[in-house]
């Protein structure tokens, strides 16, 4: 196993054989999305987007006990302005994963809440055990969930996208694998063994098959629409600088 | 207004009833002409910002049987297919939560009114379908909704068959959000459902509900103004009078018979 160094901890990156890693890498804050992280993911994914020798398949993980509680909202609790631009580079992150032209696989244990979800859906496929808890509970805490809506969109269909977004809360592996958001479902012991063994028979296929097929579908599903992409991470960010919005997450900071 | 359709208020959640149950909640001049009035009253009610979760439900076995048959054999079906997409379109741009608590059936235009919902609730004796091109009519107004909130496939598949589906069937391609063992389970889950709803931000929901919109192509008028030409077009055919007269005389002798 290779690791390359991305010269920070907060974020990992991997390679073994065709399979290359990157594991959000703060445990201790159920690697909660802060603008450091986000920051960390986008040297992450500048080298596997200049190209990993025999890499085909990258999975997008997170160390601990969680894949990823969401955005790390807190951190940055007196400065409204960061928090719409950490909301606008998550959307610039999820976007460049969508685009890799490698097949991605979310391995994702416990919460996988928000954001965190958001970056499940984004990747191609996502393994998720009964146990986990997923979801979008954005409008229970008056957070405008339109940055992680066109992925959603993508993954599960408008219908239920909608449904799932307005009426917030969350949903155990189970209910989620049921819904879309995992692909796949497996007991939470076998998780790593399963999705790796699903990275090595994608790893099988032609590379420049897989990368035309990819393109082909971002193509068709609106993933190449930066208009869109960005508008909905506009609306989150217009809307969580309003004082309204503020006034709310101090209430809930305070907790 | 003759109540066929009536509005509870519990700020900020309304709830509009269709209240024909003798005649399954079929949309008749009545029911319509209630019902508008019923939105009129939400949307004034939103404007001055009381509210911002909308419940529908239907009283009697049925939630919504689609279009009075008899009205329809005495010309009123190009009025009555207007009247259902202007209806659709305001649910689907109303600044409010939708949530359709389905108990019965919700038939063609039924159908097409839960399509327009945000968030629908099944209990165990739904029913969802178009059962309508036997009648010379076609389910086209409904297709605003329909495709992006189900699937064009489950879409196609469902208008063209005819087909009914259970809950069950109906949360699975989407149409539905979840479906309910019993009527006291479907109704206790929409009450606490509105619950949360209502102690939700408004402007976040609005926010939310309109790049929804945006999304899935339902925040344009142009796809309900196309959808509802299709159906208009052949809502005058000759196919329809010969069909439609044909099942009022059956439901006549039928009547007669029971005499």
């Amino acid at each position: 196993m290779n690791t390359i160094d991305l010269q920070t901890e907060l974020v990992t990156l991997t390679t073994d054989g065709a399979i290359a890693t990157l594991t959000l890498n703060r445990p201790d804050a159920r690697n909660a999305l802060s603008l450091e992280m986000i920051a960390a993911m986008e040297v992450g994914l500048e080298k596997i987007e200049s190209g990993l020798d025999g890499v085909a398949v990258v999975i997008l993980a997170g160390a601990g006990k969680s894949f990823c509680a969401g955005m790390d909202l807190k951190a940055v609790q007196d400065d409204p302005i960061l928090m719409g631009d950490m909301l606008r580079r998550l959307a610039a992150v999820s976007r460049r994963i969508r685009r890799l032209d490698y097949p991605t696989i979310a391995r994702v244990q416990g919460a996988a809440i928000g954001g965190g979800c958001g970056l499940m859906v984004v990747c191609d496929f996502s393994f998720a055990h009964p146990e986990a808890k997923l979801g979008y509970p954005e409008v229970d805490l008056g957070i405008c969930p339109a940055v992680v809506a066109p992925f959603l969109v993508k993954r599960i269909g408008a219908g239920k996208a909608r449904a799932m977004l307005l009426a917030g809360g969350t949903m155990g592996g189970e209910a989620g694998f049921d819904a879309g958001l995992a692909t796949h479902l497996v007991a939470m012991d076998e998780l790593e063994s399963a999705t790796i063994a699903f990275a090595e028979r994608l790893a099988k296929g032609g590379p420049e098959a897989i990368r035309a097929t990819k393109r082909w579908l971002n193509e068709l599903d609106g993933s190449l629409d930066d208009e869109q992409l960005s508008k909905g991470a506009e609306i989150s960010a217009e809307l969580i600088q309003t004082e309204d919005a503020q006034a709310r997450l101090r209430t809930l900071f305070k907790r | 207004m003759t109540n066929k359709a009536m509005v509870q208020f519990d700020t900020p959640i309304m709830t509009v009833v269709l209240n024909d149950p003798d005649r399954r909640n079929a949309l008749s001049h009545q029911v319509f002409d209630d019902f508008e009035q019923c939105l009129d009253e939400v949307e004034t009610a939103i404007d001055s910002e009381s509210c911002h979760v909308l419940r529908i439900r239907g009283e009697g076995p049925a939630f919504c049987a689609g279009f009075d048959l008899e009205a329809m054999a005495h010309g009123a079906l190009p009025s009555f297919l207007e009247r259902l997409g202007a209806i659709c379109r305001r649910l689907r741009h109303l600044e409010a939560v939708v949530v359709a608590e389905v108990h019965g059936p919700a038939l063609a235009g039924g159908c097409a009114l839960v399509s327009a919902c945000d968030i629908v609730h099944a209990g165990p004796d739904a029913a969802f379908g178009y059962p309508v091109h036997r009648l010379g009519i076609s389910p086209a107004v409904s297709l605003a909704t329909l495709v992006p909130g189900t699937s064009p496939g489950a879409a196609r598949a469902l208008t063209l068959s005819g087909a009914f589906l259970d809950a069950d069937a109906a949360v699975r391609i989407g149409l539905a959000a979840a479906a309910h063992p019993d009527r006291a389970a479907l109704e206790d889950a929409v009450t606490t459902l509105c619950d949360r709803l209502a102690a939700m931000d408004a402007a976040t929901l609005r926010a939310t509900k309109r790049f929804q919109n945006e999304l899935d192509g339902t925040a344009d008028g142009d796809v309900f103004v196309a959808s509802l030409a299709a159906s208009l077009a052949i809502a005058s055919s000759d196919e329809f009078r010969t069909r439609i007269e044909r099942v009022i005389a059956k439901k006549r002798a039928k009547e007669t018979d029971r005499d």
